[in-house]
């Protein structure tokens, strides 16, 4: 399935919630949280990090992970949670929106 | 965009972090998981922000890439914007030099100047009382500070010679006023403005280094006029003193004018006495109206108290540059005209440019449309195409200070022979690199932005189909066509106005001086400078004549205040008999000298009417004066000047007119008929007078003598200005205006030779477009002849266009440019006739050489041609 435009940051910043994350680990833990249905390309992830970490929305350092190895981690900033709040009502009233439009799914006669 | 990526260090040490980063990834999921890295690294460096500058760097490379591959293309357009680059900075810096360079102080531009003005005279200076009350109760200065030029005898021990230095006599509040602090010592004290004190003085950096090397000066003396001064302090290097042309030696308290000078009476208590040069610097926030309202104000009331000295005199607040333009209008007409033609020129340059592009644009036609179809943003390409003409302009600009170089070294030996010396100081300073560089940014916008605009603007499908080598006839190259037209045109211009001057100098140059300029040499002498009472000075001028008659070689002596032509003329104020002032006026400030009776007889200067003076005209009898020609019709219009009288300022009694001379060239040899008048020595003694000897030899000979005879009198008497007439009337009659004739000849032949080669190009490439036209025409019978006549007739028809234009404008331009100078009114009918044949010719022979290509083509060979 394809991402909304403009979708990935949001997601982004929503994953990292939970905690502290490398390029690869949120790429994984948004396709695991979607039950596999989103897919998300690493090409496309890592260029958006880089910009929320331009924004100020999260910031990286480096650290030692479970398997002795080095690896960049994400971390959610102050700032950072306060725009997830701003796009989860965004993200909310959007979708409210599209419901009242679309309605429920048309049955498809066989 | 982050300003801090705009480091390469920075920048750096981000690209390795992320490369350690994705590494480090790469290792935990594998590369294959990761998809493709380059593209994601390359979307995480827009982010930086620092693309656009790496897509610069990328169109510099490209640029200089595809210049290189056609460095005809490249020397031609540089070499044109060199040309026209070189010439307007060097014509700047002799602008900068004659009128807009600002005082050598710090924040130049608060710095006014305060003059007097009456109604014969808008440029007299301030007496030291009026100076002295002005200071006291003006509130618009944060200091007003006057000073006053003079030359001293200046000896740094008193067994050398004395020799003739400017020194600039002082208000104490000088240096502080202007906020120029002393590179050594001090600036002088409140108490130095006080006369019994001993006398202090400030050297400029110059003359410091001339006597002293690096061995500091303060606390040291020297004799100015025999006086025993003491080295207080050492002006800065930059700190040249406030005047254009003469850079003063020494800087003195006006409280010893008096003493300098030996006089009775002390010059700083008469306020009858306006000669001291007043500025101020503004207190911020104060306009110079408000300055100029205060100032008026307290000379209004001067004017009252003092109606004796200050009666009808104003006070004027200028900036240094009015002041300059108001006093010298000829500067402003020659720089205004110079710059004129250099502009021109460099239109003409950038039109050069700009059609090169333009064929250039055409040949690349293909490729530019190659890369629109796949997509090229537009903008993209127009800076493209933009930075390779930035790069051809900087090019050009750098070319171009190398050869404003060379005009500056020329412009440089402008100069009057003078003891001490003045100068015009054409530099090559910042500024002058500064006007080039901007001169070629301005040029790049101007010949890059067109061609580049148009090219984009290109419809690519047929310029795909047509490819590179299309058969774009007469429709394409309209523009181009207009340009080359317009740079004939100008050309014309340029060439019209440099023979107009040309034809005007040369009257000048050729014209025979009109006084004797051979066997001749002239001497100053200065005996005043050791406190000469006037009888002496008159005592010694009579022994100096005297011996010097008696000397082997000498055929006759004369003595005047001031030799014609030279850079200090001497004026008198004269109220003629029977003369009506206009209204508001009372009297008129003409030429004037002191000169003996030999000087008319010796100088064959032609008396028309009565007679020279002579011998028996001495203190005593009666007083006379001899007019020039213009002089009488001035002020005698159709009367007989003989025998009218004439009352000089500071005199008891009026003079009256013996003779009527020949109306010569006093101050410059372009100046319009001017009023002289002279008197008698005998009948008007003189501090300083110029001896002039007849020698039966070569002039330069006597020199020795004549220095050996001045000492014989008084050894301490200092001499300058020793040196043949001839040598004064060439620097100041021929030499300036050669000069100036091969500034604009330069100018004229530059402006040919773009225009040239701009033809040339043109024609060129429409040959080298209709190859194959070509050829089908000489396939199909057509002679050499007609091949040859169809090319040139293209060039003729151009040139044709561009002097019809050149007619038009110069009905115009001309008369903006010649204005302001004497004896250049109006070009004669030659130049007319001969700047459009010159054009013509020279235009036919340019696209001759392309003509001739094109009929030695080969049928076939044209044919096959793709």
């Amino acid at each position: 399935m394809d991402l909304l435009q403009g979708t990935l940051e949001m997601l982004v910043l929503r994953t990292l919630r939970a905690g502290a994350l490398h390029g690869y680990g949120i790429a994984k833990a948004i396709r695991s949280a979607s039950g596999e249905a989103l897919e998300i390309e690493f090409g496309s992830l890592y260029p958006a990090l880089k910009r929320l970490e331009a924004k100020g929305w999260i910031a990286s350092s480096w650290e030692t992970s479970e398997h002795n190895r080095r690896a960049k981690v994400y971390k959610l900033t102050a700032v950072g949670r306060k725009q997830l709040l701003r796009e989860h009502s965004k993200w909310a009233e959007f979708v409210r929106a599209v419901g009242r439009i679309m309605g429920a799914a048309p049955e498809v006669k066989g | 965009m982050n300003l801090k990526y705009l480091w390469p260090a920075r920048r750096r040490a981000e690209e390795r972090d992320m490369r350690e980063e994705l590494d480090a990834l790469a290792a935990i999921a594998g590369r294959q998981e990761l998809g493709n890295l380059t593209l994601a690294m390359e979307n995480a460096r827009a982010t930086w922000g620092w693309v656009w500058l790496e897509s610069i760097a990328a169109d510099v490379r490209y640029a200089l890439r595809a210049l290189r591959s056609q460095p005809g293309f490249v020397a031609v357009a540089v070499l044109s914007l060199a040309l026209a680059i070189g010439a307007n900075s060097a014509i700047f810096s002799f602008a900068d030099a004659l009128l807009l360079r600002p005082l050598p102080v710090p924040d130049a531009a608060g710095v006014f100047d305060i003059s007097s003005t009456t109604p014969d005279d808008p440029f007299e200076g301030i007496s030291y009382p009026d100076y002295r009350d002005l200071r006291e109760k003006s509130r618009s200065f944060t200091g007003l500070l006057a000073y006053r030029l003079t030359t001293l005898a200046a000896a740094t021990d008193p067994a050398s010679p004395a020799q003739v230095r400017f020194a600039a006599l002082v208000s104490d509040n000088y240096f502080p006023a202007l906020e120029v602090t002393p590179a050594l010592g001090r600036g002088f004290l409140p108490e130095e403005s006080d006369a019994r004190g001993g006398g202090a003085a400030v050297l400029s950096y110059e003359f410091w280094r001339e006597y002293w090397g690096d061995r500091p000066a303060t606390g040291s003396t020297l004799r100015l006029n025999g006086i025993v001064f003491t080295v207080v302090g050492v002006a800065p290097r930059e700190f040249t003193g406030l005047d254009q042309f003469v850079r003063p030696s020494l800087y003195v308290p006006l409280a010893m004018a008096q003493r300098l000078a030996g006089a009775a009476a002390n010059p700083l208590e008469d306020r009858g006495q306006h000669n001291l040069v007043v500025k101020g610097r503004l207190r911020s926030g104060v306009t110079r109206e408000r300055a100029q309202a205060e100032l008026a104000a307290i000379g209004a009331a001067l004017e009252r108290e003092y109606p004796k000295t200050n009666h009808n005199r104003h006070v004027a607040v200028r900036t240094e540059l009015d002041r300059r333009v108001e006093q010298r209008p000829q500067h402003l007409a020659l720089i205004k005209m110079l710059m004129g033609l250099v502009g021109l020129i460099l239109i003409i340059a950038c039109s050069n440019a700009a059609n090169l592009l333009l064929a250039r644009a055409r040949a690349r036609s293909r490729e530019i449309a190659i890369r629109l179809s796949i997509g090229a943003g537009r903008l993209r390409l127009v800076r493209q195409l933009m930075t390779e003409s930035l790069l051809v302009a900087l090019g050009g600009g750098a070319v171009g200070l190398v050869f404003a170089y060379g005009g500056i070294l020329l412009l440089q030996t402008l100069s009057v022979p003078s003891d001490p010396p003045t100068v015009l100081g054409v530099e090559l300073d910042w500024r002058v690199v500064a006007f080039g560089a901007l001169a070629a940014l301005a040029s790049c916008v101007i010949f890059g932005l067109a061609p580049a605009w148009q090219t984009v603007r290109m419809d690519f499908v047929p310029a795909l189909k047509d490819g590179a080598r299309g058969t774009g006839g007469g429709r394409h190259t309209l523009g181009r066509d207009a340009l080359v037209a317009a740079q004939i045109a100008l050309a014309m211009v340029v060439l019209i106005a440099a023979g107009m001057f040309l034809a005007g100098f040369r009257k000048m140059v050729a014209a025979a001086p009109d006084f004797r300029i051979d066997h001749v040499i002239s001497m100053d002498t200065a005996p005043a400078l050791l406190h000469y009472t006037p009888q002496q000075t008159m005592a010694f001028y009579r022994q100096l004549v005297d011996r010097v008659r008696g000397m082997p070689g000498v055929a006759d002596v004369a003595m005047t205040e001031a030799l014609p032509l030279a850079p200090a003329q001497t004026f008198m104020t004269v109220v003629p008999e029977g003369y009506e002032f206009p209204k508001g006026h009372e009297k008129a400030i003409e030429f004037g000298a002191a000169a003996d009776a030999g000087y008319l007889r010796v100088m064959r200067v032609e008396i028309l009417r009565g007679r020279a003076f002579t011998e028996d005209d001495r203190a005593g009898t009666r007083r006379v004066a001899v007019v020039n020609e213009q002089f009488a019709k001035t002020y005698w219009p159709q009367q007989d000047a003989i025998g009218k009288r004439v009352r000089i300022e500071g005199e008891d009694g009026p003079s009256e007119v013996v003779g009527v001379a020949k109306t010569g060239h006093y101050l410059f040899v372009n100046e319009p008929p001017a009023p002289y008048v002279w008197v008698p020595y005998a009948q008007h003694s003189r501090a300083r007078m110029t001896l002039i000897v007849e020698s039966a030899g070569a002039p330069s000979e006597m020199a020795a003598p004549l220095r050996d005879v001045v000492r014989s009198i008084d050894a301490n008497v200092p001499v300058f200005n020793l040196r043949p007439v001839a040598t004064l009337y060439e620097s100041r009659a021929t030499g300036t205006w050669l000069q100036l004739l091969q500034m604009v000849g330069t100018m004229g032949l530059i402006a040919l030779a773009l225009a040239t080669t701009g033809l040339y190009g043109l024609v060129a490439y429409t040959v080298s477009r209709r190859v194959k036209e070509l050829g089908i025409r000489v396939a199909l019978g057509a002679g050499r002849g007609d091949v040859v006549w169809l090319v040139e007739r293209r060039g003729l028809l151009l040139a044709g266009a561009g002097i019809a234009g050149g007619g038009a404008l110069t009905a115009v331009a001309i008369p903006m440019l010649a204005a302001g100078f004497h004896g250049v009114e109006s070009a004669p009918a030659t130049v007319y006739v001969l700047a459009p044949l010159a054009l013509l010719v020279v235009c036919a022979v340019a696209s001759y050489v392309p003509a001739r290509r094109a009929a030695r083509l080969d049928a076939l060979e044209a044919l096959r041609e793709e």
